[in-house]
């Protein structure tokens, strides 16, 4: 597979080329009148220059706040950053003044997001939004704008480029406006790309167009990218390395090989024993016991234990800290910590159990 | 048609919101599914979850309580009169408030608390008559219409039309002057304002709930049209047609104060509010609580009513009460 | 485009053509002999006659209908029963004050509505916001004839500020302005603060963000226009509600327009002049509405489109 071949390559890179991001430690909570939830619990991740990341997790993990973390483009209230910090090139996005982000912002650092349909304008036309991102970052004037929008739409695959970029969003197709908002994402060759599920909302026609797109782009620009989806073939295909996760927190970590060849937490097992292979429109994943948990009534200690198989009397108390392995890989399990035997003792009769 | 869609309103939720709060009280597929979700049936216990937001609503709070004062007033208006509303006094002309007459009198010596009293059963009958009047007419016509669609629709939505080219205050004068004046023909004519807009909703409603598969599904048990229409169609338009309703009351009051005002509604010796100020006008420099204290009492009728409705239209919109 | 608005204009058709029956029925549906109606109270015998024969009153309605309807398209109204000129001078003389005093109303209503609402949506539950919507929520409620008896008394019976009744100069048109403007204003902040959160929303507000705009830009260039789209309806419909709003603010300040003409002519049973003076405010509502659709189309570039493909 080309993802094996470039976690390679990135391996090499890796030794030459300093963090393009560092997330440490990052805390986000939600406070909503039914009380605070804690969307991003502990989160410590790096990204390093031209490598994809993939986050993740089933809906409600909290992969999505992260994302928009990094860009503080969650409203507050009800959000609130309330630890951590998020380092971008040495400097601390989660300290800097509205406007030194706003800088980086579509910069640096772009975004596209899950719901083509709904994330461009729909009151102005494509190349007024496409120029307009253009006009904010880069030193260009007149007919240079226009002429850099129309090479855009052209790198992303679009047809007709000159004619459509006058044309107003709802004439788009979905992929045709996923491609579109890679287009402005792309425009002021961000260091690092921060994709929400882009393909989640497409047909899986149009998702393996995508997808095929920017790791096309990602080729040819070298562009770090934030990969997040709660579907597991689309980061076999993708990322570099991976992270897992459950519940706001980060339970596993490592690159795409180590993970899907010896997945350590229980729930990343989960996940990759419940991928489906063939049946490509079941890509939930559906297959782990018991679901999600009421982010306002969060269990204690591990917050998988009421679903893990494994689950162990101390799950129930401690959340583990991190476990590093060969590789980076890392993972938050009690598993792999060392623990007394009263603490061992199986939080159910039988592994079975936990199907009901 | 196209011209009412605003944007947005169809659109599902996303973005920061999507999931990451999953919302507690709602299964996850009323969540995603929004307005679809506000046309289906209501159990009890969804009632009972209207009800416990209403009155988490700060503003329907004040709205129930500023209504309940009123009807208290309105039904029990002879015990809590302090005068006779009709009689007389002309010893007694233009008084400020004083400990007998609490707001003061008018021209003819008349209890101003008292008139206005009884004036509250007035407002509040045109309110809640010219209402069942709109609701009566205009909702068949809208289901009607909705629900066959065709050449029907098509006709009755140009009347709707015809109607709605009229300001509503305008169409209410219109007919008064045919009817002649009065409070009863004041109710007619505020309800009859109002059934353009019953039926543009119901209409509206009925459309979208005809594409539901509860209705298809009763079709297919081979229920009759009027049984789909009365018992699967409407009761999903009820939430719609409340709010308007509480909305309406309130306009329906204004309206016909507005009326009573201008001398095409209640006449004399009627304690209806609008009249009352129409006649306090004259004294205005020297008694001018003769029109200060109706003109509050209309505001703050018609404000309960408005704070009411907004409190309605929220608890009964799924997609706000999941925040 | 041009292909919706034609669309559009040929859907006002059946509606004038309906709003003119409803006219010609009022003086049929009234009590006793529509002769008498359009001749006035006082007329002779003679005169009566003289009318039912000019308008062919013992004919079929249709017929009836045909002599209004080419009455109509000849600007010819008839003439009052009560100050004998002709209904078109009548009206001609008054619509130009009642248009001002609308159009004034709605400026306001436009400017103060708006951009309170938008300052409330961008300040949610700040002290601003409470209070901005706290007198929307009163001026939406209070009967406009009050508000203008208290405006009246306040500002021209205590502090002698402005004149109380009456035209001429601009300061007569202050009090009833603002008056008559006052309840649209309380909607119109209601509606833009609450199109603009829905705005807000939405995606492509987190787009224009992660663009790096600046808040202003987001705002006033992403979010505004898209908010707008629904006040722009309101508006319309205020327009036409301003003009029933008249009828009232006109009789407390004594503003000699149309909606003071319309009450005069039906507490003295001028039909003729009801009939035109109706006509004529429907009229302008149905042409008023035409706009906003209109308008609607260039602000959501959605709309034509989805003409084109028909529904």
């Amino acid at each position: 597979m080309l993802s094996i071949r470039e976690a390679g390559v990135t391996e090499i890179l890796e030794a030459t080329m300093s963090e393009l991001l560092q997330v440490r430690n990052l805390e986000m909570s939600y406070y909503t009148n039914g009380g605070r939830v804690r969307a991003v619990d502990d989160v410590s991740f790096d990204v390093k220059p031209g490598e994809v990341v993939g986050i993740v997790g089933e809906s409600g993990c909290g992969k999505t706040a992260v994302s928009l973390s990094i860009l503080r483009l969650l409203p507050s209230p009800p959000a609130k950053i309330e630890g951590g910090e998020i380092l971008f090139e040495g400097q601390d996005l989660v300290r800097l003044s509205g406007e030194r982000l706003r800088r980086i912002r579509g910069d640096d650092i772009a975004m596209i997001f899950q719901e083509p349909m709904t994330s461009l304008n729909p009151v102005y036309t494509i190349g007024n939004q496409l120029i307009e991102a253009i006009r904010l970052h880069q030193q260009l004037e007149g007919k240079a704008v226009r002429n850099r929008a129309i090479e855009m739409l052209k790198l992303v695959g679009i047809p007709r480029a000159d004619e459509v970029i006058d044309e107003y969003p709802h004439r788009f197709s979905g992929g045709m406006r996923q491609r579109a908002m890679i287009a402005m994402a792309l425009s002021c060759d961000p260091k690092l790309l921060i994709a929400d599920e882009p393909t989640t909302a497409l047909d899986v026609t149009i998702q393996a167009q995508i997808l095929e797109l920017m790791r096309d782009l990602k080729e040819r620009l070298h562009t770090a990218i934030i990969f997040i989806t709660h579907d597991l073939s689309v980061i076999a295909e993708m990322a570099d390395r991976v992270l897992v996760m459950y519940a706001g927190k980060i339970v596993e970590q490592g690159s795409v090989v180590d993970l899907f060849h010896d997945p350590q937490h229980p729930y990343t097992q989960g996940l990759i024993g419940s991928r489906p292979s063939m049946d490509v429109e079941r890509k939930r994943l559906e297959f782990i016991p018991g679901s999600v948990p009421n982010p306002l009534h969060m269990p204690g200690g591990c917050p998988f234990h009421p679903r893990c198989p494994h689950a162990m009397q101390i799950c129930r108390r401690e959340m583990p800290g991190e476990t590093q392995g060969e590789n980076e890989h890392g993972v938050r399990c009690w598993l792999h910590l060392d623990k007394s035997d009263d603490q061992a003792r199986p939080l159910r009769a039988a592994v079975g159990a936990a199907e009901e | 048609m196209e011209t009412n869609e605003i944007p947005g309103t169809g659109a599902q939720s996303h973005g920061y919101e999507e999931a990451e709060i999953p919302a507690v009280d709602l299964e996850d597929e009323e969540v995603s599914t929004g307005t679809v979700a506000a046309g289906r049936r209501r159990g009890v216990s969804e009632w009972h979850q209207v009800g416990k937001h209403l009155l988490r609503n700060r503003g329907a709070v004040i709205g129930l309580i500023i209504i309940g004062i009123f009807v208290i007033g309105a039904v029990f208006a002879p015990l809590l009169a302090t005068h006779n509303p009709i009689q007389n006094n002309l010893t007694m002309r233009l008084q400020g408030p004083s400990s007998t007459h609490w707001l003061g009198t008018d021209a003819l010596g008349r209890d101003l608390f008292s008139r206005m009293l009884y004036g509250s059963r007035i407002s509040l009958n045109i309110g809640l008559i010219s209402v069942a009047i709109g609701v009566a007419v205009g909702v068949p016509i809208g289901a009607i219409s909705g629900f066959y669609g065709g050449k029907l629709d098509i006709f009755t939505q140009r009347i709707i039309d015809i109607m709605i080219a009229f300001p509503g205050i305008l169409l209410a004068i219109i007919v008064v002057t045919v009817l002649g004046v009065g409070v009863q023909n004041v109710m007619i004519a505020t309800g009859i304002a109002s059934v353009p807009i019953y039926a543009r909703l119901v209409r509206g409603s009925v459309l979208a709930a005809k594409e539901q598969s509860y209705v298809e599904a009763a079709r297919a048990a081979g229920l009759g049209d009027a049984s789909i229409v009365f018992r699967h169609i409407l009761p999903n338009c009820l939430a719609p047609i409340i709010v308007q309703s509480t909305f309406q009351i309130a306009t329906s009051i204004l309206w016909a104060a507005g009326l009573g005002f201008l001398g095409l509604g209640a006449q004399a010796p009627m304690p209806e509010w609008g009249a009352i100020l129409s006649d306090g006008r004259a004294y205005i420099r020297t008694a001018h609580h003769l029109t200060t204290y109706p003109g509050l009492a209309i505001l703050f009728m018609v404000l309960g009513f408005n704070l009411l409705g907004d409190g309605l239209r929220d608890a009964l919109d799924p997609r706000s009460r999941g925040n | 485009m041009y292909q919706y608005i034609a669309r559009r204009l040929l859907l006002t058709i059946p509606v004038i053509f309906g709003v003119a029956i409803l006219v010609f029925s009022i003086i049929r549906l009234i009590p006793g002999d529509p002769a008498r109606a359009i001749a006035g109270v006082q007329a002779s015998p003679e005169f009566i006659e003289q009318v039912r024969a000019r308008y062919r009153l013992d004919e079929p309605l249709p017929v009836q209908f045909g002599i209004f309807l080419g009455d109509l398209a000849r600007g010819e109204l008839g003439r009052s029963t009560f100050s004998r000129r002709p209904v078109a001078t009548e009206i001609g003389e008054r619509f130009p004050r009642t248009f001002l005093l609308a159009t004034t109303a709605l400026v306001i209503a436009t400017i103060v509505g708006v951009s309170a609402g938008i300052v409330s949506a961008t300040r949610r539950n700040s002290m601003f916001d409470n209070v901005s919507m706290l007198f929307a929520l009163v001026g939406v409620a209070a009967p406009v004839f009050w508000m203008a008896l208290m405006l009246q008394l306040l500002f021209a019976v205590n502090l002698r500020m402005l004149p109380a009744t009456g035209i001429g100069t601009w300061r007569h048109l202050v009090l009833p302005s603002i008056t008559l403007g006052m309840a649209s204003a309380g909607l119109m902040a209601r509606i833009t603060r609450s199109s603009m959160l829905e705005v807000l929303r939405q995606d492509f507000i987190t787009t224009a963000r992660a663009k790096g705009l600046n808040e202003r830009f987001v705002i006033y260039k992403h979010a505004l226009k898209n908010a707008l789209i629904p006040v722009v309806t309101v508006m319309g419909l205020q327009f036409g509600i301003l003009l029933g709003g008249a009828v009232l603010t006109e009789t407390v300040f004594a503003w000699p327009g149309i909606g003071r003409l319309l009450v005069d002519s039906i507490l003295r049973r001028d039909y003729p002049v009801v009939q035109g003076t109706v006509m004529l405010m429907a009229f302008l509502f149905v042409i008023i509405n035409l706009v906003v659709d209109i308008t609607y189309a260039f602000l959501d570039p959605r709309i034509h489109y989805q003409g084109e493909a028909g529904e």
